[in-house]
């Protein structure tokens, strides 16, 4: 899972508040922040005019993309009560974003 | 002891006269007519910062060589070559720069009389088209001297960037209009013989047209394209019957592809940006009509003279010329947008411009998702509208754009240079664009110099204030910077080509995204729009290869395309993949894609057809998914012709004889970059190019 943010973006800072957002394994890009490398990395997943409309964006682990902000919330809700224990979790990287098996 | 002066003219009173000239001196033995001493010191002490001591001394010297010398004939060119030695000896180097002569060699001159240049394979070869040859040779020196600094310059010799039309320093790049300037304002431009009021008749309004076409031609370098052709024709349209209409498409396509008059010989790279639906932001608009008029209705109830006028045109186009050519200009940029499905009969419309794509390639599909609006023009440039431009359209007249200049960076040697170092590659890379920003600067100066001469000035069309403002509107122009050989640059440090993994895709991605984080942050910096165009790079692509086999040679001879042997080098265009990857159009389009929102002013991708000839409704299903489902900005449709200068027939597919004589008297004839063109015009570099392009086919 990546989660597309901006250091000052409100709306991100409130999921950061609530979740534990390292710990269930959600990959965080500031785009403010992250330079070339944050934004190719929404570009690889074709979001660039999506996060000129809103921020922020979440990538699931099956390359899908949640721009609406409850379902945001709801699909870390439920990545944070399957991953009780973020100590016993085993880092498995995003299914698309690392093999690059995204596509249309 | 001086010699006696022949001819006594005080170069003083001959105004600006040319020194050249001036100093024009025959010898026959011993004997020297028009000989002026003076005329060196004249011409030192107004080009140079010399003292008259010097001046004199110079003088003196050179009279001495002079009068030693056996010369037969001594031209003003020799003497001020001379002169040039003797500052250089003296070590005045400003001074010798300063006085620098432009022109070309002999030699120069009888190759370009007798052979065809090929760096545009828009101008033809003819005696108008070597005068603007010569004279875009003498520009681009003065550019390099005296417009630029020398770090620019150097590094435009050098080959680490490419400034673009340097030929034409003294105008900017390209323009967007609409027609609602000349229906309004009718065909006034300064210095004109004559002034003709607004249009009342449709052939009328495209007579102004052209002849405004012709006149921005002479004022800009590049493209002139026009913005929602038909819908801004619609209301001349009421009165006319479905033969008329089509009459007048005829007309209109007739009149720009086959205006290769203007200049040099060259036609107007003429784009129309048509819109089957009535775009948003002139639906309310008040419609102005014959006689430059208010009609009373807005462009919104237009939209059926509109579809009439776009449908008519389509038609001519799959017609082709007499001989079944395709028209090369002007090129038909059709907007899709989420309005365009919504809109009756947008359906047979797809399919017709899809017909014209798969028969002949015409048809540029342009893009605008969501609530994007934008001109399109030249090979892939656009310019999205912003909030202001958005309220200018209430006022269309005023939505005039304007690139003023585009520098292009040379991407495989900064991997070259980088040796493998991240790092040091992103400096690079920065370093390289601060250069082209600061180019953008200089050749600013420069534009705004001439056009602040207002109407008595070289630019009085651009100065031009019919709506108050100038036509050129400075605040609005943008700069672009462009980039050439990703696909290298990526191979280079990465050791993939862009399509052979997603490591090297998403490292070139992260370069793109480098240069429009840099591009904003220096827009910012200097207060300059600048934005990042996708190079068409028809010669730069070429000409970068050739400049990196000579200074990088061991690394460059790995990585160029082409072939090598026979000079037909090149570097993959922009942020294209290899054109010869074989892929499917659906992943070259989608992949290609995921560049183009990182950059801004446009970008495009190929779809080389070759000898297949898709079925329409399979290329209109392939737009619609490439619309829905990827972030490609523009695509296009290639096919290949063969077209016969014997017989005068044209056949699908390249061939070196013609099918229907068997004649060898054949020209092939596809896209270039952006446009069509015969390939007997292309560059080595692009020659090599297209025995690489990998053809797509549709429905196998
Ligand atoms: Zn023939």
């Amino acid at each position: 899972m990546t989660l597309f943010t901006k250091s000052d973006c409100s709306l991100c800072n409130q999921l950061k508040a609530v979740f534990d957002l390292e710990a269930m394994n959600v990959n965080i890009e500031e785009l403010d922040k992250g330079g070339a490398a944050s934004l190719a990395h929404l570009a690889w997943h074709g979001l660039v005019d999506d996060a000129r409309k809103r921020l922020p964006l979440l990538v699931l682990d099956d390359c899908s993309t949640l721009t609406d902000f409850d379902q945001i919330r709801e699909a870390l809700a439920a990545r944070a009560g399957q991953v009780p224990d973020a100590a016993s979790c085993v880092t498995e990287p995003g299914a698309g974003c690392a093999t690059g098996a995204c596509s249309l | 002891m001086p010699l006696a002066a022949g001819e006594k003219q005080d170069s003083r009173l001959t105004g600006n006269d040319s020194t050249d000239l001036a100093l024009f001196v025959r010898t026959t033995g011993e004997d020297i007519t028009g000989w002026d001493r003076q005329r060196i010191v004249d011409a030192l002490l107004r080009e140079t910062l010399v003292d008259r001591g010097t001046a004199e001394r110079i003088s003196l010297e050179i009279e001495e060589t002079v009068k030693k010398g056996a010369i037969r004939t001594i031209t003003g060119p020799l003497i001020r070559e001379m002169v040039n030695s003797k500052l250089l000896e003296l070590g005045l180097e400003d001074a010798r720069r300063m006085h620098t002569r432009l022109g070309v060699p002999l030699y120069d001159v009888e190759q370009l009389l007798v052979q065809h240049n090929k760096e545009n394979a828009n101008v033809p070869h003819g005696p108008e088209a070597t005068n603007l040859t010569l004279a875009e040779g003498i520009k681009k020196e003065y550019a390099l001297l005296k417009v630029f600094t020398d770090d620019v310059a150097d590094a435009h010799l050098k080959g680490d960037l490419h400034l673009h039309d340097l030929g034409f320093i003294d105008r900017p790049y390209c323009s967007g209009q609409s027609l609602e300037y000349i229906k309004k304002f009718g065909l006034n431009l300064p210095h004109a013989l004559s002034m003709a009021a607004p249009a009342r008749h449709a052939d009328v309004l495209l007579a102004h047209m052209v002849k405004f076409a012709a006149a921005l031609q002479s004022h800009f370098a590049g493209a002139i394209g026009w913005d929602a052709v038909n819908l801004f024709y619609a209301p001349y349209l009421e009165e006319l019957s479905d033969r008329e209409v089509r009459q007048l498409a005829q007309m209109m396509i007739y009149e720009f592809s086959q205006q290769a008059v203007a200049r040099g010989g060259q036609a107007i790279f003429s784009d129309i940006n048509i819109y089957w639906e009535v775009p948003k932001h002139f639906e309310n608009v008040p419609a102005i009509g014959p006689g430059g008029e208010y009609t009373g209705k807005t462009y919104g109830e237009y939209e059926k003279q509109a579809q009439r006028f776009a449908w008519a045109l389509f038609e001519i186009y799959r017609e082709g010329d007499a001989a079944g050519r395709p028209f090369f200009f002007p090129k038909p940029l059709v907007h899709i947008t989420e309005k365009f499905f919504r809109t009756e009969g947008h359906e047979e419309f797809l399919e017709l411009i899809c017909a014209v794509a798969a028969e002949k390639g015409n048809t540029y599909f342009v893009f605008d998702r969501g609530d994007t609006a934008k001109i399109s023009e030249c090979c892939r440039l656009s310019f999205k509208l912003e909030e202001s431009d958005l309220e200018d359209a209430r006022e269309p007249w005023k939505m005039r754009y304007s690139a003023l200049q585009n520098i292009t960076v040379n991407l495989p040697r900064i991997a070259y240079r980088a040796k493998g170092d991240d790092t040091r590659l992103f400096a690079l890379l920065t370093e390289q664009m601060e250069l082209a920003v600061k180019g953008h600067e200089q050749k600013r100066r420069f534009i705004e110099k001439l056009l602040n001469m207002g109407e008595n000035g070289p630019l009085s069309m651009l100065a031009m204030k019919l709506d108050g403002q100038t036509y050129l509107r400075m605040h609005r122009v943008s700069h672009l910077i462009g980039m050439t050989g990703l696909n290298e640059m990526v191979k280079a440090h990465t050791g993939e080509e862009l399509h052979e993994s997603d490591e090297a895709m998403k490292f070139g991605l992260k370069v793109i995204a480098h240069m429009n984080i840099v591009c904003n942050r220096l827009g910012e910096d200097t207060g300059l729009k600048l934005v990042l165009e996708q190079t068409p790079a028809e010669s730069t692509a070429y000409r970068f290869a050739k400049l990196d086999l000579a200074h990088y040679p061991d690394q460059a001879r790995e990585m160029l395309q082409g072939n090598l042997e026979a000079g037909e080098v090149y570097y993959t265009n922009s942020t294209l993949y290899n054109v010869g990857a074989p892929m499917g159009p659906i992943t070259r389009v989608e992949r290609e894609g995921l560049f183009h929102p990182l950059i801004e002013a446009g970008s495009i991708t190929h779809v080389w057809l070759g000898e297949h000839q898709p079925d329409a409704k399979a290329l209109a299903d392939f737009v619609v998914k490439t619309f829905r489902f990827t972030n490609n900005d523009q695509i296009a449709f290639s096919p290949e012709f063969t077209s016969c200068i014997d017989c005068g027939r044209t056949a699908r597919g390249l061939t070196d004889t013609c099918t229907f004589c068997g004649s060898d008297h054949v020209d092939g004839i596809t896209r270039i970059t952006g446009y069509f063109t015969r390939i007997s015009s292309w560059n080595k570099g692009k020659l090599g190019e297209l025995k690489d392009r990998y053809r797509n086919r549709f429905g196998d």
